[in-house]
């Protein structure tokens, strides 16, 4: 190898479009090319025996110094740094620097290769900025969806109070003398205010759940369970005359379980049910336990099979069905009826074919209780 | 999680007397890979990487307690506690010099001996105090830091162009040299740079010692005798070495002329 320290880059025929510059053990420069000499607006030969460090910005020179002479020393070499040149007029020139080490002791020799680098600089500026707008508009519209989560949470919970004064006025004036017509308007109000109770406990559950707390389960025995079941059952065939509703019902006194949760999640699977199912055709309950240590709870109906699509989608909020008519409610019901089958750690599973649509929850019970 | 353990401790050589060694910013503990382990023979030797640093751990980095370098000297504590740190020796290079002197004078039954490679207590000029750096120099690299924090050193490379899902690629940051984390590192250059420990330079009981570079444009000359002159009782040494790291260009030099005072 020749002594790299006696090397000149002399004049170059084709100026090359890098800066080129070797220092020797002291940082102090042997050599500098043209091209470089002539962005820093000095004359190469003149560079010659100036220590290094004075061609970069004082922010530069710290960076050098604590980062990139520690890494020269370890690596022996870097890539692709980005620091700043000072030209004669003090502007700064950002460049990308690429450097390597050789030789030791009093023979080391520092190599260093520059590129202009003000256009990339400018786009990685921008990035930066895009980075830190696109993380504020995150932060912006994950508060808002809470703001959101939470006013829907009080909302629901205060719609509560005068749909019980409704509920009650009825069952005041369902004792008086009522004409026919009263009675059916007794009729009607009751079953608007029971659909409206359990839209307003999916979207309170929903709210729960989304900000985080979970959907509530207070566990108590079962010996209430078969009596919420009939009663959601009746609570439908009265405000559905036209429409078959069969039960079947196990002995479910050892259910250990949400009672109430149980009625809602049933509620919804036959909210479903009466809108999708064969107007002809019966739905059909069945409430049971399949072993000592699991409850199933399903719905059948006898509809047109859901299509393959959207069977991805069931579970999710605010999806109803986009071929059929009717589109009431948010589209809550399925996700809050999967929602509370996970809080039991059970499963909520659906089966569509063209003989019939069948929604099965199945919850795991402890043996000990 | 244990101090040891965020920090990425490593201890090495004999049951004896404690030795720490400090990194600054820019780096991390390979900083003294040539230096450190030849005090194996009679010390209890113990290198470290400041937060953001190296292999330590950053998971739950509150920026408010690294604003100052008392926050990294809180660290160095929670180490020495750790590790029963007893009467230790804490060697430090450039900004790691001052966090274990505030170490030491928050605990001085921890640390009894300093070295301070290229000190300095405050890098901004004030009236009568040449630090080497105006406002404007210092305003000038945070601002190139908070706008370009992925090229300004090579060692920022890895974590922003890496694939942080992949875990072969933990394992290359953990072998990689000088790997900071960008963030921490804008903090830690602001706590640094922006420092003022002067105040404290007299409060410093410890047997000190000063290692100063010729032409360090980091930490000068002058601002070396400064703290020399601050220290009661303290030992200066100007080093043959140029430039800011001694302890990677001249090593041999940094650990005789510690060995000379340490015995």
């Amino acid at each position: 190898m020749t002594d790299t320290r006696n090397e000149s880059f002399g004049p170059e025929t084709a100026p090359a479009r890098y800066g080129r510059l070797t220092t020797d053990q002291t940082g102090t420069i042997i050599a500098a090319n043209e091209r470089l000499a002539n962005w820093l607006g000095l004359d190469a030969f003149q560079m010659t025996g100036a220590p290094f460090v004075e061609m970069l910005t004082k922010a530069s020179r710290i960076v050098f110094e604590t980062s990139i002479v520690p890494l020269l020393s370890l690596n022996g070499h870097v890539d692709g740094v980005s620091l700043d040149l000072k030209d004669a007029e003090a502007n700064k020139l950002p460049v990308l620097l690429s450097a390597e080490e050789t030789g030791s002791g009093e023979h080391k020799v520092t190599s260093f290769v520059f590129l202009l680098a003000d256009a990339r600089r400018a786009y990685e500026r921008d990035l930066n900025d895009a980075r830190a707008k696109a993380e504020d508009r995150l932060t912006t519209s994950l508060h808002e969806a809470q703001l959101r989560e939470q006013f829907i949470a009080i909302l629901g919970h205060d719609l509560r109070n005068p749909l019980a004064s409704i509920s009650s006025a009825m069952s005041i004036l369902s004792r008086e003398p009522l004409s026919q017509r009263s009675q059916d308007i007794v009729e009607l109000t009751n079953g608007s205010v029971q659909r409206m109770s359990l839209l307003i406990q999916n979207v309170l559950d929903f709210a729960r759940n989304r900000l985080g707390s979970g959907i509530h389960l207070t566990m108590t025995a079962g010996t209430a369970l078969s009596a919420e079941i009939r009663q959601v059952v009746d609570e439908l065939r009265s405000a559905q005359t036209d429409r078959e509703i069969q039960l079947e019902i196990g002995d479910l006194d050892t259910v250990r379980c949400d009672v109430s949760k149980v009625g809602q999640l049933l509620s919804n699977l036959l909210g479903n049910a009466v809108t999708y199912g064969d107007p002809s055709k019966p739905i059909q309950v069945r409430a049971v336990k399949p072993s000592a240590n699991s409850f199933e709870l399903s719905v059948k109906n006898y509809g047109a099979p859901i299509p393959e699509a959207a069977i991805a989608r069931l579970f999710d909020p605010f999806v109803r069905s986009t071929s059929q008519e009717d589109q009431q409610g948010l589209g809550l019901g399925l996700h809050i009826a999967s929602e509370i089958a996970k809080a039991y750690g059970g499963s909520l599973h659906v089966r569509s074919d063209e003989s019939f649509t069948c929604f099965t929850l199945v919850i795991p019970l402890s043996v000990s209780d | 999680m244990s101090a040891v353990a965020r920090h990425n401790v490593k201890t090495s050589g004999s049951d004896a007397r404690a030795m720490v060694f400090a990194h600054g910013f820019g780096c991390d503990q390979s900083m003294w890979r040539h230096v450190a382990p030849h005090f194996e023979d009679s010390f209890n030797v113990i290198t470290f990487d400041h937060i953001g640093a190296g292999g330590s751990d950053a998971g739950g980095y509150d920026p408010a307690k690294y604003e100052t370098l008392n926050g990294y000297a809180s660290d160095v504590v929670d180490i020495g506690e750790e590790l029963n740190i007893q009467d230790g020796v804490f060697v430090g290079h450039s900004v790691g010099a001052m966090i274990g002197a505030l170490a030491h004078v928050d605990r001085p039954d921890m640390f009894s001996t300093l070295v301070m490679v290229g000190p300095s207590p405050r890098y901004i000029d004030d009236t009568s105090y040449k630090g080497g750096f105006t406002v404007d120099d210092i305003k000038d690299l945070l601002t190139s830091f908070e706008e370009n924090p992925l090229a300004w050193s090579a060692s920022f490379a890895p974590k922003i162009v890496g694939n942080p899902d992949a875990p072969e690629h933990g394992q290359e940051l953990a072998d990689s040299i000088c790997n900071l984390d960008p963030v921490i590192a804008n903090g830690f250059a602001r706590a640094t740079f922006t420092s003022d420990n002067r105040e404290d330079l007299c409060k410093i009981s410890a047997k000190t010692l000063i290692l100063q570079c010729r032409e360090d444009i980091i930490a000068s000359e002058h601002v070396g005798r400064y703290v020399h002159d601050k220290i009661p009782g303290s030992e200066f040494v100007l080093l043959d070495a140029t430039g800011h790291c001694p302890n990677l260009t001249a090593p041999e030099e940094v650990i005789s002329a510690i060995r000379n005072f340490l015995s």
